[in-house]
C-alpha cells in the first residue's frame, strides 16, 4: 500500500521527462547517430547508391592536402581567438569593476557585438577592411602607411579573422567575468590588505585569480568550442579563400556536403569536430576541474 | 452471371483509363523551381503571367533557391524523397550533376516532334543545355563576360570616354593612365569563385578545357600556360589590384575602379548601385585571339524531371513557353541577360525598341557568335575541381607562384579528382 504513490510519482515523472527524452533522442542523438554512420560510407547528395567503405573516409581525410590546411587554420585561429579574447576580457572586467563611473555604460558598449547579427556585422566589417574604400586603409593612408588587401591577401585575411572573432568574443566572456567578479566577496579583499598585502598585483594573484577559477574555467571552455565552430565570417567575408587561407573546419564540412555534395565525406569532417568538441569538454571536467578552487 | 466475358475483362482498363483523358484535358498543376529570384523573380512572375493567358489550364506554382548552388542541392534532396518538382531551371554548368544521376529527361523527341530551328532554337543554342549525351534542357538566359568601364575616370586619365581598348595590351596602358592620372585603380577581371572567367582565358586562346573524348585534361597545353600567363601579366603590368569578387564590385561602383570584367547578369544591379554617381559604360571583352577565341557562356535552363506524363507535357508546354521568342522578350527586358531563342534576336519586334534605349545591353549580345558552352567536368568531383581551379589561379594574383607552377599543380590536382577509365 505504502508504495503506490512512490510509483505513481515515479510513472508521472517518467511521463513528464518523456517529451523532452523524445525529442533528445530524435532530435539530437539518432541525427548525431546517422552522421556518424555516415561517415563510413561513401553517400553523395542524390546518388542512387550508397557504400560502406569503412575507414576510407579517414584515409583521404589524411591525404587531403585541403583538410590539413582546414585542421590547421582553425587551430592558429583558436590560438589567436582563445588567448586575447580571455585575457582581454579578464583585463576589461577588472578595469571597468574597478571604474567609480560609467561601469553599465562600458559593459553595454563592449556587450553589443554579442547581440549584433553576425552576418549583418560580416558586412559591416568588409567595408571597413576594404582595400580602397575602406576606412581603415584610408587611415592608414593619412598617417602614411598602405594598409594591405586585409580579407583579400593569404597574408593577412586569417588574422582579420581572427580580429572580428576576438570583437565577437570578447564582450560575451567579458560579462562572465564581471559576474564572477562580483562574486568575490569584497571582505576577502579588505582582510588581504590588512594582512599586508599592499600590491594590486598581489592582491589579484592571491584572491581574485584562485576565487575565479571556475568562471575562468567556464570562459575557456566556451571560448575554444566557439572559436572552433566558427563559420559565418568566413562563409559571408572570404568563402575560405583566398587559396584556402581562411578555410576552417566547419566551411570544409559544409563545402565538401553542400557544394560538392559528397556528404559522407562531409560526415567524417563532421566527426573529426565532434571529437575536438568532446576532448574540450573531457579537458574541461577530468582535468581542469580538479584544479579549481572553489573557494 | 458472374463472370466476366473477354470482351469486359478488355474494355475494363480502358474504362479505367478513361477519367484520364478528361483530366489532362481539364487542369493539371505543375511546379517549377528556379534560383536566383533577385535576379530571376520579375521575369518569371511575368511570363507565368502570359503563360496563364495563353493556356489557362495548366497552373504553375514556383519555388525558389537563392542560388544556383542551393538550387543544385535541393532537387538532389527532393530527388532522394521523390518531392521533385515537375520543371527545374539550373545553371548550365550544373546539368550534368543531373544526366549523371538520371534525373533530367531528354527533350531531343518534344523537339523533334515539334521542329527546333523554326521556333527558334538553333544548334548553337541548343548545344547550351545538352549534356551528358541528352538534351538535358532548353537554354532560358545566357550570359558572357563584358567589360564595364567609367567614362568619367577615362576622361580624367586623357582616355577616349567613348571607346574602350579592344586589346589586352592596351587595356594595361590604359589601366596605368587611370592609377596615375586619375588617381584609381586601373582594372580587374572578376576571377570569381568557379572557373568561369578560367575557361574565358583558355577558350579566349583557342584552348579546350579537355580533349574530345574527355579522357585526359586539355588545359595543361600552351593555350592553358598563355591564359595563366596573362593573368599574370595582368598584374605585373596592368597593376590589376586583389580586390576580390565582392570588393571589386564595390570598388568600381563606388567610381574607385576604372573598368571591371565580370558577367553581364549583374548588369541590372550595376546600373542600379551607380546610379548618376559617374557615366558608366560597356563594352566587349578585350580580345586575345579574334580568329579562334572564345567565350563561356553562364546562365540557366530548363530541366523536366516530371514523372508522370499528363505533368511531364504540362511542364513541356511551360518550358517551350518560357524559352520562346515572347517569353525570351520578356525575360530580357526584366533581367538584362542575353535572349536565348534566334526569333528573338532577328526579328525588331521583339526586342529591337528596347535595345536602342538600353545600349548598355547590347555588349553581351554582340559577343554571342563567339559564345561556347560553359564545360562541365565529369564525373562525381566535377564542382570540387573548379574549386582547385579557382585556386591555383589566385596564386598567381597574389604572385605567389609562376604561370608555370601554378598549371602544374592545378593539373595535377584535377587529374587526380577525374573519374578512373578502366
Amino acid at each position: 500500500m505504502r508504495g503506490r504513490p512512490g510509483r505513481a510519482e515515479a510513472l508521472a515523472g517518467i511521463l513528464l521527462s518523456l517529451p523532452a527524452g523524445l525529442s533528445y533522442l530524435l532530435l539530437l542523438l539518432m541525427p548525431t547517430l546517422a552522421a556518424v554512420l555516415l561517415a563510413f560510407t561513401d553517400y553523395e547528395l542524390g546518388a542512387p547508391t550508397i557504400a560502406w567503405i569503412g575507414l576510407g573516409n579517414f584515409e583521404e581525410l589524411l591525404e587531403d592536402p585541403g583538410f590539413r590546411v582546414s585542421l590547421r587554420n582553425t587551430l592558429v585561429y583558436v590560438g589567436i581567438v582563445a588567448p586575447v579574447s580571455i585575457a582581454g576580457a579578464l583585463g576589461l572586467a577588472l578595469l571597468i569593476e574597478s571604474a567609480a563611473r560609467g561601469r553599465t555604460l562600458f559593459r553595454a558598449v563592449f556587450f553589443l557585438p554579442v547581440v549584433s547579427l553576425p552576418v549583418a556585422m560580416a558586412t559591416a566589417w568588409q567595408y571597413l577592411l576594404h582595400p580602397t574604400i575602406g576606412p581603415v586603409n584610408a587611415f592608414l593612408r593619412d598617417i602614411g602607411l598602405s594598409g594591405p588587401a586585409w580579407l583579400t591577401s593569404s597574408d593577412t585575411v586569417l588574422l582579420s579573422l581572427a580580429f572580428i572573432g576576438i570583437w565577437e568574443a570578447i564582450g560575451f566572456n567579458l560579462v562572465l567575468f564581471m559576474a564572477g567578479l562580483t562574486a568575490i566577496p569584497r571582505e576577502l579583499h579588505h582582510a588581504a590588505e590588512v594582512d599586508g598585502v599592499p600590491s594590486a598585483w598581489e592582491r589579484f594573484r592571491l584572491v581574485t585569480w584562485p576565487l575565479l577559477g571556475p568562471t575562468t574555467l567556464f570562459v575557456v571552455t566556451i571560448t575554444l568550442i566557439r572559436a572552433v565552430r566558427t563559420f559565418d565570417s568566413v562563409a559571408v567575408l572570404t568563402q575560405g579563400g583566398p587559396n584556402r587561407a581562411s578555410e576552417v573546419l566547419l566551411y570544409t564540412m559544409y563545402t565538401e556536403g553542400f557544394t560538392f555534395f559528397r556528404l559522407g565525406y562531409s560526415a567524417a569532417i563532421t566527426l573529426v569536430f565532434l571529437v575536438i568538441v568532446l576532448a574540450l569538454m573531457l579537458l574541461q571536467t577530468r582535468v581542469l576541474d580538479r584544479r579549481v578552487h572553489y573557494g | 452471371m458472374t463472370t466476366l466475358s473477354r470482351r469486359a475483362a478488355l474494355a475494363l482498363p480502358a474504362a479505367l483509363a478513361a477519367p484520364a483523358i478528361p483530366r489532362a484535358q481539364g487542369s493539371v498543376e505543375i511546379t517549377v523551381h528556379y534560383a536566383q529570384p533577385h535576379i530571376f523573380k520579375a521575369s518569371y512572375d511575368a511570363i507565368i503571367e502570359a503563360f496563364a493567358r495563353r493556356e489557362p489550364s495548366i497552373r504553375v506554382s514556383t519555388i525558389t533557391s537563392p542560388n544556383y548552388e542551393e538550387g543544385a542541392q535541393l532537387i538532389l534532396r527532393q530527388a532522394a524523397t521523390n518531392q521533385l518538382p515537375d520543371l527545374t531551371y539550373q545553371g548550365f554548368n550544373r546539368l550534368r550533376i543531373f544526366t549523371e544521376r538520371r534525373l533530367a529527361l531528354d527533350l531531343a523527341p518534344y523537339l523533334a516532334r515539334e521542329g527546333a530551328a523554326e521556333n527558334g532554337y538553333t544548334p548553337a543554342i541548343l548545344g547550351l543545355a545538352a549534356a551528358g549525351g541528352i538534351q538535358a534542357g532548353l537554354a532560358y538566359a545566357a550570359s558572357n563576360p563584358i567589360t564595364y568601364w567609367n567614362a568619367d575616370l577615362a576622361r580624367r586619365a586623357g582616355q577616349d570616354p567613348e571607346r574602350f581598348p579592344t586589346r589586352w595590351e592596351e587595356v594595361f596602358a590604359w589601366a596605368r593612365a587611370v592609377r596615375e592620372r586619375a588617381e584609381a585603380d586601373g582594372f580587374y577581371l572578376n576571377v570569381g569563385g568557379d572557373d568561369w572567367m578560367f575557361q574565358a582565358l583558355v577558350f579566349g586562346h583557342g584552348g579546350r578545357m579537355m580533349n574530345a573524348d574527355e579522357t585526359d585534361i586539355a588545359f595543361d597545353g600552351p593555350e592553358g600556360l598563355a591564359a595563366l600567363t596573362l593573368l599574370d601579366r595582368m598584374v605585373k603590368e596592368g597593376g590589376m589590384p586583389n580586390l576580390g569578387v565582392q570588393g571589386s564590385q564595390q570598388a568600381f561602383v563606388a567610381g574607385r575602379l576604372g573598368a571591371t570584367m565580370r558577367s553581364t547578369a549583374v548588369l541590372r544591379n550595376i546600373i542600379g548601385a551607380v546610379g548618376r554617381n559617374f557615366a558608366l559604360r560597356t563594352s566587349a571583352m578585350p580580345v586575345i585571339d579574334a580568329e579562334r577565341g572564345r567565350l563561356p557562356t553562364g546562365g540557366a535552363a530548363g530541366m523536366i524531371t516530371a514523372r508522370d506524363e499528363t505533368k511531364r507535357e504540362a511542364a513541356w508546354r511551360f518550358l517551350r513557353f518560357s524559352t520562346s521568342a515572347e517569353g525570351t522578350a520578356i525575360m530580357v527586358i526584366n533581367t538584362g541577360y542575353v535572349p536565348m531563342n534566334q526569333i528573338a534576336i532577328d526579328d525588331d519586334r521583339h526586342l529591337g525598341a528596347f535595345y536602342r534605349e538600353n545600349p548598355l545591353f547590347l555588349a553581351a549580345v554582340r559577343q554571342l557568335p563567339i559564345s561556347v558552352p560553359w564545360y562541365a567536368f565529369p564525373g562525381p568531383n566535377g564542382v570540387r575541381i573548379t574549386q582547385a581551379i579557382v585556386n591555383h589561379q589566385q596564386r598567381i594574383i597574389e604572385q605567389r607562384a609562376t604561370p608555370a607552377e601554378a598549371l602544374r599543380d592545378m593539373a595535377a590536382e584535377v587529374r587526380r579528382m577525374l573519374p578512373r577509365r578502366a
